[in-house]
């Protein structure tokens, strides 16, 4: 008997080390969080954990940009973890109070992550690092980044002009088309709206839809509703729109902007044939295979479909987004891929110092070389434009001559909202183009949940 | 041994099991509890505010959710029924037709069972597929035009299509049980039967079912379960709730709110009414299958 009492005693023993193991855990890391402003004078502890999504442009600049980092400062180690799932790896870590030093995950993720910790004020502020000069350079860095970028509510969130988040690469979105049909055929491409729906006797002729998007995700019709808004009723309907004033969709904005989906919805052969149905990649594939003329997206475009089957002869081309007024420019709009500090990093002055590294101009060339994109950062699509795709430099530099690029980004939602407006407005999308619902309906919804937010928002 | 130490030795052969138990189950069970009273983020930091039961009044104000929970009732009807049926169904006839091939069918029958849930949901959305999946194409071939539907784009026909794969799923699994059940049924009784001139429906309704009481009871518990689970992994890879949460079940709607959007105490509010319902569900189709067998 005596020796299954001490098994006894022994199993109790690992038992309690393994919960003491546990909790020990969150102590250290709380211990680590008060020391954390002693840590950055330390020379022993210099190493970073960066967790980035890998998405379209891919991990290797980060491996790189890693090395080029711990070459230029000796004794610090970089340690990369890239996964297109980053958001569901990091989480726990986050919980748990050992975040990683940098994350570079967008607020759109679907893990949640980021949004979660912007509800959650989890980031340390950068509003210093941005006023310092860049590295080895005369200039503030914030002089750096592409104008209004901080200032938008992608870095500051929370609208006290405070930056929280840094911007990495940015994306330009809007209406593409075959360019080889249109050139060869003559066709030109719409300026206004009217102009887009007249293009759908052209479309009949060859066969194929007037439009089509990505069904399953029907937020990508922002790329289209937000411009029109801005085209309608300029800055302040938008800043209506996205900062959650009920009013707003009591307007004509509101209501001539959703009548552009309700008329693709409705017009004969505008819409292309079980589009609601599709998700991304399957739409996009019939968009490349002919069977639609437009469809919306980003400039991320072109290597994303890298593999896909294409109609003879397809050619990229990127028309924007047009205006209601012919006298208008196109527009365009453009977003911003976010970096951070979470609050309880290890090592936040050495993230900081890795962060301005990566403003440098080599590391916007390795970028790239290997993420074939632009960072935010002025006349950082030249110094790349050997690097990238034919139709994403034309997307840049149309941007940089004369089509009118507008940011749009939702303000975060209050806590204590469970609703999220960008996601209920863009959900109607599908009811509306298998017309059950109309633009009115759609804009008394979007009144019903606005006053929601608007009322916890006080 | 003498009982005392027999206890001891028991209760350390159990004592595993049950502090995994206990950590895995019981402690996060309680926590679904506690934490639905919250507004909170779910990311541990100082946002957790006590806010009662105003999750779940707002819950039942809360349209998607209603809409979910109605969606989920409807799979947890429709599929079981339709897949024990088939199954019972499918088992009978192998069991006691007279079939040549009847391994092979047992085997084709089984085969979506092996498969995983996620490569069963991209296959059928390419069945599904609006242009140029098999189903549109075989209609068209038909002339069937007019029912070439958007399978997966319309709130009328998304339920049923998801619906299908699950009883397609799933028909192969519990008709290997039932087979197996079948075979410890006496044959005496269908010899008995049919001398007294109760046809092949007849003696499937009075001897086959009342015999495998037991065995139906039990899947149809393990079945509702089922149409829980799989439903959540279906219905994200193929249609992610559209069109407009037309598809959205309990499950994906809970992870969308906790994962996505950030509400975790909202999502263990629903966390809660799921449980509470599938927890009545299981009892009443007890009580009610009991009741029967006398």
């Amino acid at each position: 008997m005596k020796s299954i009492s001490r098994k006894l005693i022994v199993l109790f023993a690992a038992l309690a080390l393994l919960l003491a193991a546990c909790s020990n855990d969150k102590d250290s890391s709380k211990d680590g969080n008060k020391d954390k402003d002693k840590a950055g004078d330390k020379t022993d502890s210099q190493e970073l954990e960066v967790a980035v999504f890998q998405g379209g442009y891919g991990d290797a600049y980060w491996k790189e940009i890693a090395k080029m980092f711990e070459e230029a400062n000796p004794g610090t180690t970089v340690n990369i973890t890239a996964n297109p799932d980053i958001g569901e790896l990091i989480r726990p870590k986050i919980i748990a109070g050992t975040p990683p030093d940098v994350v570079y995950l967008n607020q759109t993720d679907p893990s949640g992550v980021t949004q979660g910790l912007i509800k959650e004020e989890g980031f340390l502020e950068l509003t210093d690092l941005f006023e310092e000069n860049a590295l080895n350079e005369d200039v503030a860095l914030k002089d750096k980044i592409l104008p209004g970028i901080l200032e938008s509510v992608y870095m500051s969130p929370y609208g006290d002009e405070k930056i929280y988040m840094a911007p990495y690469n940015y994306n330009v979105m809007g209406l593409w088309y075959n360019k080889t049909l249109f050139d060869e055929e003559g066709i030109e491409i719409p300026k206004t709206w009217d102009d887009f729906f007249a293009l759908n006797e052209v479309a009949k002729e060859h066969d194929r839809a007037l439009f089509t998007y990505q069904g399953a995700s029907p937020g990508y019709i922002e790329e289209i509703l937000i411009p029109a808004v801005y085209s309608l009723g300029g800055q302040e309907s938008l800043d209506q729109m996205l900062t959650y004033d009920p009013e707003f969709w009591k307007s004509d904005v509101a209501l001539d902007a959703l009548a552009i989906v309700e008329e693709i919805a409705t017009t004969e052969n505008a819409l292309m044939n079980g589009t609601v149905a599709l998700d991304h990649t399957q739409s996009q594939t019939s968009f490349m295979q002919g069977d639609s003329m437009f469809i919306p997206n980003g400039n991320w475009f072109e290597g994303e479909m890298e593999e896909a089957p294409r109609e003879e002869g397809f050619e990229f081309g990127f028309l924007g987004v047009p205006a209601f007024d012919a006298n208008d420019p196109l527009l365009a709009l453009t977003s911003v891929e976010q970096m951070y500090i979470p609050k309880a990093a290890a090592n936040p002055e050495l993230a900081k110092e890795f962060l301005k590294f990566l403003y440098t101009e080599e590391s916007v060339k390795l970028n790239g070389e290997f993420a074939k994109a632009a960072m935010a950062v002025d006349g950082a699509s030249d110094l790349v434009k050997e690097y990238l795709t034919e139709s994403s430099y034309n997307v840049y530099k149309a941007v940089e001559s004369g089509m009118y690029a507008m940011s749009g980004n939702f303000a975060p939602v209050p806590t204590g909202v469970n609703v999220e407006p960008r996601e209920v407005l863009f959900d109607q999308v599908a009811s509306v183009m298998n017309k059950e619902m109309t633009k009115e309906e759609w804009a008394d919804k979007m009144y019903e949940v606005y006053t929601k937010v608007a009322e916890k928002l006080e | 041994m003498n009982s005392k130490s027999k206890t001891a030795f028991i209760l350390l052969c159990i004592l595993p099991t049950l502090i995994i138990f206990g950590v895995f189950i019981v402690y996060p069970v309680t926590q679904v509890f506690y934490k639905s009273l919250f507004s909170s983020s779910g990311f541990g930091g100082g946002g957790e505010i006590f806010i009662g039961l105003d999750n779940f009044k707002e819950l039942f104000t809360d349209e998607i959710f209603l809409k979910s929970l109605k969606n989920t009732g409807f799979l947890m009807v429709v599929v079981p029924t339709i897949t024990l049926f088939l199954s019972l169904v499918f088992a009978s006839i192998l069991s006691f037709g007279n079939l040549r091939e009847k391994h092979l069918y047992r085997t084709i029958f089984f085969f979506p069972s092996i498969l995983s849930f996620v490569v069963i949901g991209i296959l059928w959305s390419f069945i599904y597929h609006p242009n140029m999946g098999i189903i549109n194409e075989v209609l068209t071939w038909m002339g069937l035009n007019q029912y070439a539907l958007v399978w997966l784009g319309s709130k009328d026909t998304v339920l049923w299509a998801i619906a299908l794969v699950m009883v397609w799923q799933a028909v192969g699994y519990y008709m290997v049980m039932y087979l197996a059940g079948m075979d410890g049924v006496p044959k005496e009784l269908y010899e008995a039967a049919s001398m007294d001139g109760a046809n092949v429906v007849q003696q499937f309704f009075k001897i086959t079912i009342p015999m495998l009481w037991e065995i139906i009871r039990i899947t149809i518990i393990f079945s509702i379960n089922g149409v829980l689970n799989i439903s959540f992994v279906l219905v994200i890879v193929m249609t992610a709730g559209g069109p407009n949460n037309s598809s959205q079940v309990a499950l994906t709607y809970m992870y969308k709110q906790a994962f996505v959007n950030a509400n975790f105490g909202y999502a263990m509010a629903i966390a809660v009414i799921v449980f509470l319902v599938s927890l009545i569900l299981s009892l009443i189709s007890n009580k009610l299958t009991e009741r029967e067998t006398h």
